[in-house]
């Protein structure tokens, strides 16, 4: 007969109450594992938003992030191709992608409206985005290169193609300021509409080619240059190389403009955080109830063990253990319906509603990470072997006289 | 008010047979041992300066009403209970000095419990429940199992072992409690009414087990019991009245 064994049986006297005492330890269990499975699952979707849509570092102009321009593109980039070259160089970079930012008035001769434009490498925006931030609602993408025998491209956001009544193959006319100060037209066709799942950016957004841009502003300079990275987590690393090859430049990494993500995250830290612990106390206390008990009833084995020669610490260890067994059983079996439960509910299909701010909702998945079942199975089982010790811990230091004399 | 008794005083009322105690050497020695209990606001003597010497391998028994101090004086000598006055010496040590912890591991070396409800562990089997003691010395599994097989098949509950206490008869599991008592070879077992709660027959048996088993392993037992035939098997009877030797 081993101490563990003995801490099994005793589990087992009381059955009904035990079980009980398990069962919320499963539940318990499995709440951590499926709330803390969403949430990492909801963190790892914004992150992959969030670096998918600004790349994983950005380079700008050494004032690009912190000071307001005169005239469009003041802190613009020189040498976007050869920047472009020399960071698609490095081995971890999947695309260097220059990006330019401008804004203006869009028309179709009768109706105006103010638009927010990027010119883009079609091409490689396309490739590393794809449909995961862009989703066409009409027409088509826009083409690898500017169109020769046309007018140039451009790819409107659902309201503002709306409020345009506009459609494929529209034409419509840009205006924008150069950077020389003045107003420059520029005739486009209606390539496609898309979303971006956000009203307020479907309102506003055009796509075009980053040629089409840089010939309206009257510029060959770029906003920005997003790197991505074949490895999310190679970005501080990256960051730190493009300092000493491009010094004088303005680096950002996806965290530092991942300012939804951010606010998400810290929201939902407080709010599962919260659910966390209130799920730690409720097993804490049902596992303090059931020793409790458990002593209470054993008092005079506790003194006969004493008697014996048990040292108190020894007492102590044998109820922790008890709360051991309990809570390794609750995390065992909570762990494995977690595991069932994440499985049903990414086969089931199931759409979570729009967040704030978006247009679109998104599948309902639970991640299942070792380090979430390790941590949440070790919370549970420390908890209960904490309430053991709680609720032991003065019986054991009971005169030993009055422990035989408990009826 | 102080009393003492020791066992040479015993064979001079020769109030039982005492060629053990002749051959005795002092195993335990009371000396002005006083106790009381607080019970609210009043203060309740139970042992008032009681001395008194055990020889090695005697066979004695604390006798007296309710109430007289036996159970107190017992558990005493236990070590599961401390005198608030006076001086006790177990195999020569001072107890007043020694540790909760040296105190404990006396315990579970030198002396051996006996309870008038058995004080069984209900979920381990006999064999299990004879090894608990070397379980808490850390004996080695093999060693646990061999002690544990001897005592039970000492006490003569041979094939017995798997059963579980609410398996066995009063007889038997008071003979369980006896072989936990003795598997740690301890030099004083304390007994207290361990015939109380057992039938005329059965608690022949059990005084005759024993008388026996304390002969053939030369340990000492102090009995507290409310049993005649119990005390006549007695070495030597030491009779307690409001918390002094009578």
């Amino acid at each position: 007969m081993k101490w563990l064994w003995f801490a099994v049986k005793n589990v087992r006297r009381n059955r009904r109450r035990s079980a009980t005492t398990v069962l919320i330890a499963v539940v318990g269990t499995a709440s951590l594992l499926v709330g803390g499975g969403f949430v990492e699952y909801i963190y790892a979707l914004l992150r992959r938003i969030a670096a998918t849509d600004s790349g994983h570092v950005i380079l700008a102009h050494r004032d690009h992030f912190a000071m307001a321009e005169d005239v469009p593109m003041q802190h613009g980039l020189d040498d976007a191709p050869s920047a472009k070259a020399r960071l698609e160089a490095d081995p971890r970079v999947s695309a260097a992608l220059p990006r330019l930012q401008f804004s203006g008035l869009i028309s179709n001769g009768d109706k105006s409206a103010v638009f927010i434009g990027t010119g883009i490498d079609a091409a490689g925006e396309f490739r590393v985005r794809g449909s995961f931030l862009w989703k066409v609602t009409a027409g088509s993408a826009l083409a690898a290169r500017l169109p020769e025998d046309d007018l140039p491209e451009i790819m409107l956001g659902n309201d503002l193609a709306r409020q345009l009544r506009a459609a494929p193959g529209s034409t419509l006319t840009l205006l924008a300021t150069t950077t020389e100060g003045n107003l420059n037209a520029q005739d486009v066709r209606v390539k496609g509409i898309y979303t971006v799942g956000v009203p307020d950016l479907d309102r506003r957004a055009v796509l075009v080619h980053i040629a089409t841009a840089q010939k309206l502003l009257l510029t060959d300079r770029v906003s920005t240059i997003s790197v991505y990275l074949r490895r999310i987590e190679d970005s501080d690393a990256m960051r730190a190389a493009m300092g000493g090859l491009f010094p004088g430049r303005a680096l950002q990494t996806w965290r530092d403009q991942a300012f939804y993500y951010r606010a998400v995250r810290a929201l939902y830290n407080r709010i599962f955080g919260l659910l966390g612990a209130i799920i730690v106390v409720l097993v804490l206390f049902a596992v303090s109830n059931t020793i409790g008990m458990a002593v209470v009833e054993r008092t005079r084995e506790i003194g006969t063990f004493r008697a014996l020669g048990a040292f108190p610490a020894q007492i102590m260890r044998n109820f922790v253990m008890e709360g051991l067994v309990v809570g390794v059983s609750g995390a065992a079996i909570g762990t494995v319906a977690a595991g069932l439960i994440s499985f049903a509910l990414g086969r089931s299909g199931v759409m979570m509603p729009p967040p704030p701010g978006y247009s679109v909702g998104y599948p309902l998945l639970i991640s299942r990470s070792l380090e979430l079942y390790l941590g949440a199975a070790l919370v549970i089982v420390g908890a209960s072997a904490l309430a053991a010790w709680a609720v032991s811990h003065r019986a054991a230091a009971r005169p030993i006289v009055e422990a035989l004399a408990h009826v | 008010m102080a009393s003492h008794a020791t066992s040479g005083a015993a064979r001079e009322r020769g109030e039982a047979g005492s060629a053990a105690a002749a051959v005795a050497a002092p195993i335990l020695l009371l000396e002005g041992v006083a106790k009381s209990y607080r019970t609210g606001q009043v203060t309740v003597p139970a042992l008032r300066g009681v001395s008194l010497d055990v020889g090695l391998g005697e066979f004695v028994a604390l006798t007296g009403p309710s109430g007289s101090g036996k159970s107190t004086l017992l558990h005493i000598c236990g070590l599961i209970d401390a005198p608030d006055a006076g001086r006790y010496e177990l195999l020569g040590r001072d107890t007043g000095r020694l540790s909760p912890r040296e105190l404990a591991v006396v315990r579970r070396e030198k002396l051996g419990f006996i309870f008038q409800g058995f004080n069984l562990v209900p979920v381990l089997t006999a064999l299990e429940n004879v090894e608990v003691p070397l379980l808490l010395a850390g004996a080695p599994r093999a060693e646990r199992a061999a002690r544990a097989r001897a005592a039970i098949e000492a006490v003569g509950l041979r094939g017995l072992e798997r059963r579980r206490p609410d398996e066995l008869s009063g007889g038997q599991r008071q003979r369980v409690a006896i072989a936990r008592a003795l598997v740690g070879q301890p030099k004083l077992v304390l007994a207290d009414e361990p015939t109380a709660n057992l039938d005329g027959a059965t608690a022949a048996q059990v005084i005759d087990l024993m008388r026996e088993l304390g002969r053939t392993r030369d340990v000492t037992f102090i009995v507290a019991t409310h049993d005649g035939r119990m005390a006549a098997h007695c070495d030597r009877v030491v009779a307690l009245k409001d918390g002094t030797l009578a």
